[in-house]
């Protein structure tokens, strides 16, 4: 197909599977994480006291016990921070948002457990945590609220005394007539969902190394980080120095998944401490603390009602959202990312044209939360699918035709959803449909006997028909009010002097194989195989500036950029090996690491010849005419608009009748992201999203006490998904490239976990469906499912 | 601080001796005495098992070890394992197959696998995901590390047994 703008090269490397390159120095225990970077000589180690309590007044800090303990340089308060680095804000003024500010190291008062009050640099790990504990602080201990809806009570604790209530941030929208169509249909189903907090939980704790460099007075900041140019600028901005003072580079980052695109607290006092020691220092969390302070995610309440006539057809939508947003906002996304993407989430792959919104962002005394792959579409698919469920048990439908009856239909792309989102192309019936057949529907149904128990386990089956919003661009964050967050990004390709490629991108990358997939992007460009293309970024010190990596926007954005600025280069090559050929430029095609004349393969030169000559490492003057030296081109890219990934996923679950234990036993996904750049890559993003999905929907839970204390702080206590309890997924693919972005692709890395939490709460659903039981909340534990088995039985 | 008592061990075939204090985690000593730093620390409480390694023949979490407990022994850290450009079979099936992500988990998989091919050189997807449980990896949802494992078993086989 043709795609408007769509410079493609003649090659054959995207859509191929093709291991990673990157997995030969990571298989070896070459790679470089934050924790492997070198430490130059003279390095401190800072280690942050953190609160024991969720609120408190701090009265008095005595650090003379451990500013005397050998091997400890100093020991620094938040006030004496404070001096050094100006409270910081995640939000901006504007309606319904309510500033509030976080001071890098508590001041006055702390708001959650873990809420650092003081620092201690030391010459070892070991010796700055023993100072930790040879500090004493004394608090006045104050009422803490740590659940949403306690929250908004008209006495609940303040969490900011600056502000009226806890309400971070309220939005809300309605669409035109709205009541009208809502009271006129036939029936209307309200349901209330209650969706954990969970933790991102990267293998690799979060880091930093903050370097001051002598020579330029700068700070040279290694760290674990998703977005690097988000973090100069915030950086930059709070410590009040010039960008060309501050570098921020990430090594190979152990897994990302949403948390690690901020800037957090420790980053600031590191590099405030390099600068003012002149030294470096370097922080790295233990699992605790990233139990305790890496930023959550969820913790929402769904009030929804959904008004549909006796076809199953529904008309109109309404939805209020209460989000916990922690102690404080989060910079770069601030408080408005959970609250208002739920909504804007919500009517997915469906037609409705009513739909109405209220949410809050409410401050608590607990860790702030933000980004965590999918954001608030896993939760609010599952309401969704899940009022697609209590509609087809009310009506006495079945789920499929329920959901048929209100998918957008094959003939209607492009199709403008109800809340304005462009679906250009997608494949909504037929992901379903595909899926349906792969896992048998009708032959599961008809060998399950009515009561749903075999073997001692009620059986059954979820359906999730779900879109992956990402890819966006500039336009979407300019929507939403986000200056700090410019929306493109850019790469930076050349054809080094000896002939191969060298690429640098505003992308960072925890795992999602960016060195292979860019490369594959440009192999084709520029018809060279990804052997001779290297790929770099992640570091504003030598790559070129652009947002950053979340939001599934590799592919789109990144791939995007890479592919203009390769289809550039591809251009400056051709007109150098045309003069080299006495050809002309646009006869010339480049294949298999040279150029030729089309027609005319013996008329050939190297691009190592093309190089050198472009380089002037000829003996003679090779330069065509009204060229320059150098073989290089930049470029941006800003997709105009979200590429809108779908997927069906489709669950089997065993409900032991005795114990409550949920096992997934079958998983079945058809996915469609668009063009594929490497399918390998994509099915593992899929895999490994649908196990974070499981995890959430059946075990992972953050769990705070009334008064704000974390019950859930170990690896013990908060179980991710282990191999016993992820099955392998049946996968296939359907491709609907988008034609509204340079490469066609989609974003993938995120539908996984988007699918897995519907599908799998709307199979527990129908596994107990015939007991009455309702399953409207998460995570699905053992003890949990007993209780909904014995409610229902009693 | 207690005084610092010296470590002589082998690692992946080289000798190392250090002066440590006795609280000295055997991981801190590998990454940052030894400045083998393939070796990772995802919990330090001894339950998402990055940190493997093999000590005298037998995975162990190395942060749940002190290094004076490995005083005279032999360790084999991810390092160790391929043999200068050649990955081992179960290095190449984890390639092969897309079997890591961020692979900060990875060496940790690779340790305690490296142990259970040679003690179970024909095993079947049960024993093969129970022996995965007690290591966590956060991308992958498992699915390729277990098609990897089967992948270098059975190459192992072919081969005759040996890594």
């Amino acid at each position: 197909m043709s795609v408007p703008g769509d410079t493609r090269g003649t090659g054959t490397w995207v859509g191929r599977t093709v291991p990673r390159k990157e997995d030969l120095r990571l298989l070896r225990g070459m790679g470089t994480y934050i924790d492997d970077v070198p430490e130059p000589r003279g390095t401190l180690h800072l280690a942050v006291l953190r609160s024991p309590y969720a609120h408190a007044r701090i009265r008095t800090i005595e650090t003379a016990e451990a500013e005397a303990l050998d091997g400890v340089v100093a020991v620094v308060t938040g006030t004496e921070v404070a001096e050094l680095i100006p409270p910081f804000a995640g939000d901006y003024e504007k309606p319904g948002f309510k500033m509030s500010h976080r001071p890098a190291l508590a001041t006055d008062t702390v708001r959650f457990v873990g809420d650092g009050v003081a620092l201690v640099l030391a010459e070892n790990a070991y010796i700055a945590e023993d100072a930790l504990g040879l500090v004493f602080v004394d608090y006045e201990q104050l009422p803490a609220v740590s659940d949403v809806e306690e929250a908004l009570k008209a006495d609940a604790p303040r969490v900011h005394e600056e502000l009226a209530d806890n309400v971070l941030i309220e939005g809300g929208n309605r669409t035109e007539g709205f009541d009208e169509v809502f009271e006129a249909a036939d029936h209307i189903l309200r349901e209330r969902f209650r969706i954990n907090r969970v933790a991102g939980v990267a293998m690799e704790p979060r880091g930093c190394l903050a370097v001051y460099e002598k020579s330029d007075d700068a700070v040279t900041l290694w760290t674990g980080t998703q977005v690097p140019h988000m973090l100069r600028i915030g950086i930059a901005r709070y410590l009040g120095w010039p960008e060309s003072r501050v570098r921020v580079a990430a090594p190979d980052v152990g897994g990302g998944f949403g948390p690690k695109m901020y800037l957090y607290p420790e980053e600031l006092l590191a590099v405030a401490m390099a600068r003012e020691y002149r030294c470096p220092v370097k922080w790295i969390e233990d699992r605790l603390e990233d139990f305790l302070t890496t930023f959550q995610a969820r913790d929402h309440v769904y009030d929804v009602a959904v008004a549909y006539d006796d076809d199953g057809t529904v008309r109109a939508v309404e939805v209020d959202v209460a989000v916990n947003s922690g102690a404080y906002s989060n910079y770069p996304m601030g408080a408005s990312l959970e609250p208002f993407q739920g909504p804007l989430n919500m009517p997915g792959p469906y037609r409705f044209r009513q739909f109405a919104f209220t949410c809050r962002g409410v401050a608590t005394h607990t860790c702030p939360t933000g980004a965590f792959r999918g954001v608030s579409a896993p939760c609010v698919t599952m309401a969704m699918e899940g009022m697609m469920d209590r509609i087809a048990r009310h009506l006495g439908l079945d789920r499929v035709e329920v959901r048929r009856r209100n998918l957008v239909r094959p003939d209607e792309f492009p199709y403008v959803n109800v809340v304005n989102q462009f679906y250009v192309t997608g494949s909504y019936v037929e992901c379903m449909d595909r899926a349906l057949e792969m896992v048998d529907y009708g032959g599961y149904l008809a060998a399950r006997p009515p009561e749903r128990l075999v073997d001692g386990k009620y059986r059954g089956i979820g359906i999730a028909v779900v879109t992956e919003l990402g890819g966006h661009g500039a336009a979407r964050y300019k929507a939403r009010g986000l200056p700090d967050l410019p929306g493109f990004d850019t790469a930076h390709v050349e054809l080094e002097p000896n002939g191969r490629v060298r690429a640098t991108t505003s992308f960072s990358s925890q795992g999602q194989g960016h060195e292979t997939t860019f490369a594959q992007i440009i192999a084709d460009e520029l018809g060279v195989s990804i052997d001779d293309v290297a790929i770099r970024g992640g570091d504003t010190g030598n790559s070129p500036f652009g947002t950053g990596t979340f939001a599934s926007r590799g592919a789109v954005v990144g791939g995007g950029a890479v592919m203009r600025a390769s289809g550039d280069l591809r251009e400056r090559i051709k007109k150098f090996a045309a003069h080299l050929l006495e050809a002309s430029p646009d006869d010339i095609v480049l294949e298999g690491g040279y150029a030729h004349v089309q027609g005319v393969r013996e008329m050939h030169v190297s691009l190592y010849d093309v190089a050198r000559a472009a380089y002037g490492l000829t003996e003679s003057m090779q330069l065509p005419e009204g060229e320059e030296f150098g073989l290089q081109a930049i470029a941006t890219y800003d997709p105009p608009a979200s590429s809108i990934s779908n997927a069906c996923h489709i669950a089997c679950v065993g409900v032991d009748a005795a114990t409550g234990l949920v096992e997934v036993e079958r998983y079945v996904v058809v996915h469609d992201c668009g063009r594929v750049v490497n399918p390998l890559l994509v099915k593992g993003q899929i895999q490994g999203g649908v196990a974070q999905g499981l995890g959430q929907a059946l075990f992972e839970e953050i769990l705070y006490d009334a008064e704000g204390q974390m019950l859930s702080a170990t690896l013990m206590d908060y179980m991710i998904p282990t191999a016993l309890d992820v099955p392998t997924l049946e996968m296939e693919h359907i491709e609907s490239p988008a034609t509204d972005n340079i490469g066609g692709f989609k974003g993938a890395g995120e539908g996984g976990v988007i699918g897995a939490l519907p599908a799998i709460a709307c199979a527990v659903g129908d596994a107990l469906a015939p007991l009455g039981a309702n399953v409207n909340r998460l995570p699905l534990r053992p003890d949990t499912v007993l209780g909904l088995i014995e409610g229902a039985e009693a | 601080m207690t005084a610092r008592r010296e470590v002589r061990v082998t690692v992946n075939g080289r000798a190392y001796a250090r002066n440590v204090e006795p609280r000295m985690l055997l991981v801190d000593f590998l990454r940052h005495e030894c400045g083998l730093t393939g070796t990772h620390v995802g919990c330090a409480h001894g339950v998402c098992g990055a940190c493997t390694i093999v000590l005298d023949g037998v995975s162990v979490r190395s942060c749940l070890t002190f290094a004076v407990q490995a005083e005279g022994k032999e360790i084999t850290t991810v390092e160790g394992l391929a043999d200068g450009e050649s990955l081992t079979a179960l290095q190449q099936a984890f390639h092969e197959n897309h079997a890591l992500q961020c692979g900060y988990c990875t060496p940790g998989f690779l340790m305690s696998l490296t142990e259970f091919l040679r003690e179970t050189p024909n095993p079947d997807e049960g024993q093969i995901r129970e022996r995965l449980s007690g290591n966590l990896c956060r991308c992958t949802g498992y699915a390729n590390i277990v098609s990897a494992v089967q992948m270098a078993a059975q190459r192992l086989r072919e081969k005759g047994g040996v890594s």
